[in-house]
């Protein structure tokens, strides 16, 4: 059970974005894509949900070509969280997590209201359902797009073989508080069977959390591994071209 | 059908449906005083002793009842088109008549009128002729704006006005053309079609055009979660299962048919699209299961009271109805620009 992405090259006006980026996403497990700016991570999320083709290579969701699936379908097994947060009208916070529920046959009321709840306590914004989303703060917005992000994929209706979650730098806007309480969200959503591609920032957040690591250069997969096994001095300083230092005895990252 | 019904239960609140009944209401007896009041003063409740004379009956069968039932068509095609438009562009100043849209539709009804003697012999279809045009036009405009406008993300409020000004500019032109070109039956024929009014309109003319009015805003109302999603952002309701591409075909030949019909049969009546759906998220909320029939409603009712208004204002004669709703609408548009502002 895994997304299965194979040789993946992506050019646009003769500029190659991405070359032959290959990697696996596999459920229960949280990967996290880092790298500088500009190196392609963005890209290659849109191209792994869908919103993009790539000039060569192949995406695969559980041995299906992802070309061969319909939007519809696909809304129903991963669901992506991306930068963009406005809204023009004044919907209610509930009407906007409300939007990421996918409809089965029949709009059963108690089951969406159940989701509601538990996303709610999840996300620690129960509180604000009908607050006006346009008045919510910036780090607010984040958790409630978050939320949103999480019950499109709650609904059980669809028989589907594995979920994923998708996040463009979720954490953007969040103090660290809020930001450790959502990779913690994610943490247990992975245990409890999704799989997770994140784009992260913050080394420290990702070492500690993440299952996989793949650090993107340039539109090239630099070092792909377990933290452990990639979270190397020579191979994050190569990657960022900056001396970054790495204490082992308690794993933190520093570089200034 | 049923599963639509549903849902448009499940998505509004108690109090978004009271407003719903409420407005029903308010519509039906608007519609009653607008039967019930014109120049030619008698008492419709004798209809139902069968006590009208023969001329009065026939004043209020064929002639204020078509013609309310008219403008309360009207209203709610414009106002569900405005209402479309704005959750499409995602831009709370598209109006059909602010973007050219209705100038559009106004230039191909003007074109079948002084063009239909030279190209179209007199055969049986030529009434349909001017609100086939007429769709044609507001089809071909929103279709431009629409290329115009993607993907300039916020900024297109900005663009989609400008491209509407020119729109309009270039619509006034060919109007202008046509008008001089054309002989004096043609004239005649364009000169009664411009000044708009819901006056002098037949049952053989409106009942086609309310049935296709009708039957497209309540199949467009199948669109309301759709429209919803899609104030997450394009991408964002993409990924949410939405075809876009879809959608927007959807959106645009509705919109292009309801209000190419609209405006070839009452010329153009500006801001109610503008004004209405405003007004309904004033009142009650913004998801478009409530805003789109709230607003078809609204904009019925808005739309009978000032045709009332154009009828009794300076009795025995008659304003132009686009005349009222442009007194109210074009100030409530300052008065959005300078909210937006404070904002």
């Amino acid at each position: 059970m895994s997304i299965e992405i194979k040789n993946i090259s992506y050019t646009v006006k003769d500029f190659e974005i991405l070359k032959e980026v290959s990697l696996k996403i596999k459920k229960n497990e949280i990967f996290s894509l880092l790298g500088p700016n500009g190196s392609g991570k963005s890209t290659l999320l849109r191209i792994v949900s869908g919103d993009i083709q790539p000039n060569f290579g192949t995406v695969k969701f559980d041995d299906t070509m992802l070309d061969k699936i319909s939007i519809i379908d696909r809304a129903r097994i991963r669901s992506v969280m991306s930068q963009s947060q406005e809204i023009i009208y004044d919907f209610s916070v509930k009407e906007v997590i409300e939007m990421g529920w996918l409809e089965g046959k029949e709009f059963v009321t108690e089951k969406f209201d159940n989701a509601l709840i538990k996303v709610g306590d999840e996300c620690k914004i129960s509180h604000l359902f009908d607050k006006s989303f346009n008045q919510l703060s910036g780090g607010e917005k984040r958790k409630v797009h978050f939320a949103r992000t999480l019950i499109q994929m709650y609904n059980k209706d669809f028989e589907t073989k594995s979920r994923y979650i998708m996040l463009d730098e979720p954490t953007a806007n969040l103090d660290i508080s809020h930001e450790l309480q959502l990779i913690k969200i994610l943490k247990k959503k992975s245990q409890e069977g999704f799989g997770i591609f994140i784009i992260l920032h913050d080394l420290n957040l990702a070492y500690h959390f993440s299952d996989k690591v793949a650090f993107i250069k340039k539109g090239k997969i630099h070092a792909l591994g377990t933290p452990n096994e990639v979270y190397k001095e020579e191979i994050l300083s190569d990657v960022y071209d900056l001396d970054v230092s790495f204490d082992k005895t308690i794993k933190k990252i520093s570089y200034y | 059908m049923s599963k639509t019904f549903n849902r448009f239960f499940r998505y509004i609140t108690f109090k978004q449906f009271t407003i719903f009944n409420l407005l029903t209401i308010i519509l039906i007896f608007i519609i009653g005083v607008g039967i019930s009041i014109g120049s030619f003063e008698f008492s419709v409740l004798k209809y139902f002793n069968n006590s009208l004379t023969t001329l009065e009956k026939e004043v209020l069968m064929n002639i204020r009842f078509p013609r309310v039932i008219l403008a309360a068509v009207v209203g709610a095609a414009l106002s569900m088109s405005g209402a479309c438009l704005q959750g499409l562009f995602r831009n709370p100043l598209a109006d059909p008549g602010l973007i050219g849209v209705s100038a559009g539709a106004a230039l191909g009804a003007a074109f079948s009128i002084a063009m239909s003697a030279e190209f179209f012999p007199d055969f049986l279809l030529t009434p349909y002729l001017l609100p086939f045009s007429a769709i044609l036009g507001s089809a071909f405009v929103i279709s431009i704006l629409f290329i115009i406008t993607r993907g300039f993300g916020f900024e297109g409020m900005t663009y989609m006005l400008l491209a509407g000004i020119a729109i309009n500019a270039f619509a006034g032109v060919g109007i202008g053309i046509l008008t001089y070109i054309s002989d004096d039956a043609e004239l005649r024929g364009l000169t009664f079609w411009t000044m708009g009014s819901f006056g002098g309109v037949t049952w053989t003319l409106i009942i086609p055009a309310i049935i296709i009015i009708l039957s497209t805003i309540i199949w467009t109302l199948r669109i309301s979660r759709k429209l919803d999603l899609l104030q997450l952002g394009e991408s964002e309701a993409y990924r949410l299962g939405v075809d876009i591409k879809k959608l927007r075909f959807d959106i645009i030949m509705s919109s292009a048919i309801i209000v190419g019909i609209s405006v070839s049969l009452t010329g153009m009546i500006g801001f109610v699209g503008l004004v209405v759906p405003h007004l309904v998220r004033l009142f009650g909320g913004v998801n478009h299961h409530y805003l789109l029939p709230c607003s078809a409603l609204t904009g019925a009712i808005l739309m009978v009271s000032s045709d009332l208004l154009s009828r009794i204002l300076i009795q025995p004669a008659e304003l132009p109805v686009g005349l009222i709703t442009s007194a109210i609408g074009s100030p409530f548009f300052l008065w959005l620009i300078f909210r937006m502002r404070n904002k």
